[in-house]
């Protein structure tokens, strides 16, 4: 056990090349690189929607290609999710095209849809050797919410109507919301926003329950997330279209791709068959539904491609 | 060098954040030591309620931090988003070392001494304030330092609520992924942390050697 504990390889790779007894490197290859060569990891970042696209993924590949998949689930968002695919430790995980562009690779809010998801393709291609497959067909963006009695009685249908109310209304966003390029700040200044005193930061999923028990006023959400509806809010258009898309997609390695190309088409078959409403409704099957993931996923794969 | 960097160019919040933190754990330590020491005084004056109380104090501990806040939100006089929620949050975290702690350091007394205490016509009261709490204070610090180094680093999950304290810079750093930013709450967090530990460790060492 000592033995294996000094050798066992941070960069199991290495151990391959190293000059222990073939035996114990055998031996520490069936441990710690099986998932190398026929296990497939997918991972996902620490929500619903994350988990749900990863399972979906996950059963695709199982159902079609015999591979092993483990599930690697509701790691800590988009930073855990990056790190992990860099260093080998998942194959794929869902990632949005607006989110790599400004979180990741840390470029200013672009012009157009297409430019961003082709500029994110061939940065993650020739930086490090990661693949972007073609989307599923909704792009969760942003949700600008209130509650719905407000919206009514305020008459707020667009954000640039939140204006004139921000001065007595209070805002609670996530960190994420408040820190991006593409995030609060930029808001403010498209749509004139001035609230009474600085958001309040807190936890997004937090975000939500103080919005419907009246301790904030306008939050800003994720436009597929279930719980929207279920919560009676109401999210208000962009009307200025300030936000850029954020379309899903599998992230893949590269390396993962060339040695199972039958991966690549397994999930291929999952291009544009997921719009907004979908993913809203499959979001609210796990969140307000609280049915399993693994029978969400199941149900929707068999209907959609038998 | 760039951590460093950061620091300087943003001292102010740096110490805002700073002194944030160190209001949410010596608030919510005070509240859990002021709860927790009757608490665990009293579990030595009735036995059968050890069990339920420590059990509770366990269950407490194994609520994750998110799920509490989430029941604290539309509570009317604990809850709410900002620092009143998460010093309710902290003060039940750090509950149980200090009754645990406590209970334990007082019920180890040697009986004998409790008896010659008794047999020099001490009351209930002399006897806890004389004998009983002088020996057991080592264990009860000990106990207390617990909760708050562990405090420390518990408090960071206030920025989940509004609450600010060195959390916000790692939640920020999560969020926008910059290793930088979370190391910038981490780092302080776990000086502070070890600051703590450090100080109450003198003050445990103190009581030890008068008893």
């Amino acid at each position: 056990m000592a033995e294996l504990r000094e050798s066992a390889p941070f960069f199991p790779w290495r151990s391959a090349h190293g000059k222990r007894p073939a035996l114990l490197t055998l031996a520490l290859l069936a441990l710690t690189s099986c998932s190398r060569s026929d296990r497939i990891v997918v991972g996902a970042k620490n929500f619903t929607e994350s988990d749900l696209l990863a399972e979906i993924a996950a059963q695709q590949i199982e159902r079609r290609t015999g591979l092993r998949v483990e599930r690697k689930l509701h790691l800590g968002g988009t930073f855990v999710c990056h790190e992990a695919i860099l260093a080998g430790q998942i194959d794929l995980y869902v990632e949005y095209t607006g989110t790599a562009y400004t979180a990741v690779l840390k470029h200013a809010p672009g012009p157009s849809a297409d430019s961003i998801a082709r500029a994110a393709a061939s940065e993650y291609r020739s930086r490090w050797g990661l693949v972007w497959l073609a989307p599923f067909g909704f792009n969760n963006t942003f949700a600008i919410a209130v509650r719905e009695a407000d919206a009514e009685r305020e008459g707020l249908r667009a954000i640039s109507d939140l204006a004139r109310l921000a001065p007595r209304w209070k805002a609670g966003f996530g960190y994420e919301f408040l820190n991006r390029e593409d995030g609060f700040p930029g808001l403010a200044k498209v749509y004139g926003l001035r609230f009474a005193a600085p958001p309040t930061a807190m936890d997004l999923g937090l975000t939500y329950r103080a919005l419907a028990d009246g301790k904030i006023d306008v939050i800003a959400g994720n436009s597929t997330d279930g719980q929207l509806d279920a919560l009676h809010l109401v999210v208000l258009a962009d009307d200025r279209h300030y936000f850029p898309p954020y379309e899903a997609a599998p992230v893949v390695r590269g390396a993962l791709l060339e040695r199972h190309p039958e991966v690549g088409r397994a999930l291929a078959e999952l291009a544009g068959k997921i719009d907004d409403a979908t993913m809203r409704r499959l979001n609210a099957q796990s969140d307000v539904e609280h049915k399993d993931l693994r029978a969400i996923a199941r149900d929707w794969l068999e209907h959609t491609l038998p | 060098m760039s951590l460093l960097r950061f620091y300087v160019e943003n001292s102010r919040e740096v110490l805002g954040l700073l002194g944030q933190h160190v209001f949410l754990v010596l608030v919510s330590t005070a509240i859990a030591v002021a709860i927790g020491l009757p608490l665990g005084i009293l579990l030595t004056r009735r036995p059968a309620w050890r069990r339920p109380v420590l059990g509770l104090a366990n269950i407490f501990q194994t609520i994750p931090s998110l799920a509490l806040f989430g029941f604290l939100i539309p509570l009317p006089l604990l809850g709410g988003i900002g620092a009143r929620t998460a010093i309710v949050a902290l003060v039940v975290y750090a509950l149980l070392p200090i009754v645990r702690n406590t209970y334990t350091g007082i019920a180890g007394v040697d009986p004998a001494v409790r008896e010659a205490g008794r047999g020099m016509g001490m009351t209930d009261g002399e006897l806890l304030r004389l004998v009983e709490l002088p020996l057991a204070a080592s264990v009860i610090l000990a106990g207390i330092r617990v909760a708050t180094v562990v405090g420390v680093g518990t408090a960071t999950i206030a920025a989940a609520i509004g609450a600010g304290g060195l959390g916000v810079y790692i939640f920020r750093g999560v969020a926008v992924v910059d290793d930088r930013l979370i190391l910038a709450g981490a780092l302080p967090a776990a000086l502070l942390a070890l600051a703590a530990d450090g100080l109450l460790g003198l003050v445990e060492r103190k009581f030890a050697w008068r008893s």
